[in-house]
């Protein structure tokens, strides 16, 4: 370990005299503290909680990435284009070890950045609290600096695909003259069921009511006598002149005496809205039935993914926070193995456009995404609202899909939106970060890095000092 | 040392067909740098790679280290790969540029180095203390190596290759931006390092370099090996004789010529004043005034660090870096074949040589009243003025 702690040594070395510590440091409480000042909040606790947790904490996740791909990317290949790699190669030291003494040293520099601007941001977070009108404030200490658990309906992906396929089935035998369609078409008949009974399972007509049961699992123990939010978002089919829509709720068995009709409420569609529900209305088995009636005239959709979810309180803020940042840094520190990994084959430039340009795929998996969805990456006929396929999507397609299936082991994680809505992120959330951002994805770059270290010539390179 | 010693001893190096083709991306040879080379170092050798630039010494030296792989052939230090880590804890090795880290002061740069050889707090504080000692940059220790000349670069290069005490030692161009007494210094401690029985291997296109401290030679040209062998048969003409007195009275030198031409012809006799050679002339000024002077930059390094001293040099009198006085009759056999340490006129008796010269054949008594002198006296006078001035001017 002494040789790799004296690599580890060197890069916090190369980062203070060369002042990079002090400038990262200095850009982040600039970020931290400036962005309040310039940006002024809206005296709400969700537009408070807007400026100085969510804009504050996606800058310094955005100034850290940045400082440390550009110093990963340099700690090593400037090493081997200088020619200093030369000299600690001929030491008794393994490759592996220069590796994961440069990754270590870029790691434990972050940590330590981190905890600086986190640091400042919970202390200003506090401080700026206290400036909130008392009715705001109080929404804040309940709604955002708490942390709380999350309970959704169950997931129905399951049935929806296989009604999918049942009526499917059915409109096959009742029109044999479909019995001829190619794949593609079969494959677009299919994905059109499928929206309309997608579209069934989140929709509450006109004068309609639709039931939620969520199971609220073990927390069911420590909640009793515990008011619970309610946290909803839904979209309309059409505008009405108000801009808002009445929501009538039920919350309880509706069979029970105990179920209790929450006040009419006047709600805009598009938005996510919290209200405070009453205590004890689960059963003993933890499930919780939320009823809504639908009295507008036109229809409203509940989306599958985030439409309807209770939350619940479950720890303090203090902690939750420290969990935040936490599965920042393992962003962090996979962004330093892939800086490395890509310094370890490629010169200081080249490693550095790369690094940034698998960012960049990064940020468009939504693009990704949504070509996998659409099965293809050729734009859709806006005339027949048919997809064109192509050979291309042979080949994207699947490639898309793998790509999205790597990227959301590290994009599923959403410390930030947790954080600013006041939601729990529980010790297991933070061991999976951990185990697929750092382990699975870091360790992938690290290995792919070492290997490519260790097999690397390191004296073709002329120094450039 | 030295190269008698150690015509038998233990390979530290083993060479065998090395070849290194460097390549451009498309994988097409681009220039063959190495070519088929084959050596052995022994253990206790210092082994010069001398050749012109581009001739393929730093690329063999880099291929000896690991940092390149060869495209054919076989290496062997210490009878592991090049890339062995656990071997490279008894190598030091100091670069044809001083590629040190610009952002550390030559105290944390040996302290880096230090750990990288798992040494313990005490030892890496004491032999950095006695390395920057030694290379002179004792006063220096908190300044950033990138502040350093070139010339101190090399000296802190020198010490980080000796933190380990190595037993082989691997110099790339050592001399390369050193003032004299530098230079004189780096080859004293490459003699020393040697007396302790450790391994160098020197490469370097500066033959002065290789001549005062090499026992054994591989001369490359063009990636292959020119020439091999020890300095002594390299370099030795059996066929001349060279004998060096302090000034002799004219009569003596005339008889002493007398006799030699009786042998020898005219022309192949030569008589001239050796001349001491620039560098000793040079450290020989510099010492006067180190006396009264002091300097920012590299102090001249005071004494081998101890370390690498170990047993061998235990007298106070050989603290003495370089130990330049005791140097010639410490390292026998290989100072003694080389011309370029006999700097100084070593003392002969003038009159046992006057005895010698009339022991030899019989003085021919008549010859001295001889007519022929007589008959030519234009070339007498001439020969008188060539003596007068080659014996500086005295008559």
């Amino acid at each position: 370990m002494q040789r790799i702690f004296a690599i580890a040594w060197l890069t916090w070395k190369a980062a203070l005299r060369f002042k990079l510590f002090l400038v990262i440091a200095v850009l982040l409480i600039l970020a931290v503290v400036g962005l309040p000042l310039v940006i002024e909040d809206d005296g709400t606790a969700q537009g408070f909680t807007q400026i100085i947790l969510t804009y504050t904490l996606s800058a310094i996740t955005a100034l850290l990435g940045l400082s440390t791909l550009w110093l990963s990317c340099g700690t090593l290949a400037r090493d081997i284009e200088e020619c200093q790699i030369q000299v600690v190669a001929t030491k008794p030291i393994a490759r592996w070890q220069i590796w994961l003494g440069k990754w270590l040293g870029i790691v434990s520099l972050n940590a330590v950045l981190l905890a600086l601007s986190g640091g400042c941001v919970y202390g200003l977070l506090q401080w700026r609290a206290t400036k909130l009108p008392a009715a705001e404030q109080t929404i804040l200490r309940q709604q955002i600096l708490v942390a709380r658990g999350s309970a959704r309906p169950p997931d129905n992906t399951a049935e929806i695909e296989a009604e999918t396929d049942r009526i499917l089935q059915g409109r096959l035998k009742q029109n044999p003259e479909m019995a001829g369609l190619t794949d593609a078409e079969r494959k677009e008949v299919r994905k059109m069921i499928r929206e309309g009974v997608k579209a069934d399972s989140q929709l509450v007509p006109p004068n309609y009511q639709r039931t939620w049961q969520i199971d609220l699992g073990f927390a069911k123990n420590y909640l009793h006598g515990k008011p619970l939010q309610l946290r909803v978002k839904f979209n309309s089919a059409q505008k009405n002149a108000a801009g808002t829509f009445v929501a009538l709720w039920e919350i309880g068995d509706p069979n029970s005496p105990d179920a209790r009709r929450l006040a009419p409420m006047s709600l805009a569609p598009d938005t996510f809205h919290e209200f405070e529900i009453p205590p004890d209305l689960f059963d003993a088995n933890g499930l919780l039935t939320i009823t809504f009636v639908n009295p507008n005239d036109t229809a409203l959709l509940f989306p599958l993914d985030d439409g309807m979810e209770v939350l619940y309180p479950e720890g303090g803020f203090a902690l939750n926070f420290a969990r935040g940042l936490a599965i920042i840094f393992c962003w962090m520190a996979l962004l330093a193995a892939l800086g490395l990994a890509a310094a370890s084959l490629l010169s200081f430039p080249v490693a550095a456009f790369f690094a940034l340009a698998m960012m960049l795929v990064v940020f468009s998996s939504g693009t990704l995404a949504e070509s996998v969805d659409s099965g293809t990456v050729a734009g859709g006929n806006a005339e027949t609202g048919v997809a064109g396929h192509s050979m291309a999507d042979v080949v994207l397609i699947p490639a898309f899909k793998g790509v999205l299936a790597v990227v959301s082991l590290a994009k599923n994680f959403s410390p930030i939106d947790a954080l600013s809505s006041g939601r729990s992120i529980p010790w297991s959330e933070l061991g999976l970060a951990f185990t697929q951002i750092v382990l699975l994805l870091g360790g992938f770059f690290a290995a792919a890095g070492i290997i490519f270290f260790s097999r690397r010539e390191l004296a073709t390179a002329q120094g450039t000092q | 040392m030295s190269a008698a010693q150690t015509s038998n001893g233990e390979v530290v190096v083993s060479v065998r067909g090395l070849t290194k083709v460097f390549k451009d991306f498309w994988n097409r040879p681009k220039a063959r740098a190495v070519d088929g080379v084959d050596f052995e170092v022994r253990k206790g050798e210092v082994f010069g790679l001398l050749g012109p630039n581009g001739s393929g010494k730093s690329t063999t030296v880099k291929l000896l280290l690991g940092l390149l792989n060869p495209t054919k052939g076989h290496i062997e230090v210490f009878g592991h790969s090049p890339r062995h880590v656990q071997t490279k804890s008894r190598i030091g090795y100091l670069p044809e540029e001083s590629y040190l880290y610009r952002y550390l002061n030559s105290r944390e740069t040996l302290d880096f180095f230090g750990n990288l050889f798992h040494l313990n707090k005490a030892d890496r504080d004491n032999r950095a203390e006695q390395l920057l000692e030694m290379v002179g940059l004792g006063k220096t220790q908190t300044r950033a190596v990138g502040e350093f000349s070139k010339g101190m670069q090399r000296r802190i290069g020198l010490a980080q290759a000796l933190i380990n005490d190595p037993d082989l030692v691997i110099l790339d161009e050592p001399t390369a931006g050193l003032d004299p007494i530098g230079c004189r210094e780096v080859k004293d401690l490459i003699i020393a390092l040697a007396r302790r029985g450790k391994t160098v291997i020197l490469s370097s296109h500066l033959l002065s370099d290789v001549e005062d401290v090499c026992d054994r030679v591989v001369i490359y040209y063009g990636g292959r090996i020119q020439a091999a062998g020890t300095l002594k048969d390299l370099l030795a003409t059996p066929d001349t004789l060279r004998i060096t007195t302090p000034v002799l009275p004219r009569e003596t030198l005339e008889r002493v010529l007398e006799i030699i031409r009786k042998d020898v012809l005219t022309g192949e006799v030569r008589v001239d004043n050796p001349t001491q050679n620039l560098e000793s002339y040079f450290l020989d000024v510099v010492n006067k005034a180190r006396a009264a002077n002091e300097t920012s930059g590299a102090q001249s390094g005071a004494r081998v660090a101890e370390y690498l001293r170990g047993g061998v040099e235990a007298r106070p009198a050989a603290d003495k870096v370089l130990e330049k006085l005791s140097l010639p009759q410490a390292a026998p056999p290989a100072v003694e074949t080389k011309p370029v340490a006999q700097t100084s006129t070593p003392k002969v008796d003038a009159k046992k040589l006057e005895v010698l010269t009339q022991a030899s054949p019989p003085t021919p008594q008549p010859a001295k009243q001889s007519p022929a002198p007589e008959t030519r006296p234009v070339d007498l006078s001439k020969a008188d003025e060539k003596l007068s001035s080659l014996l500086g001017g005295k008559k």
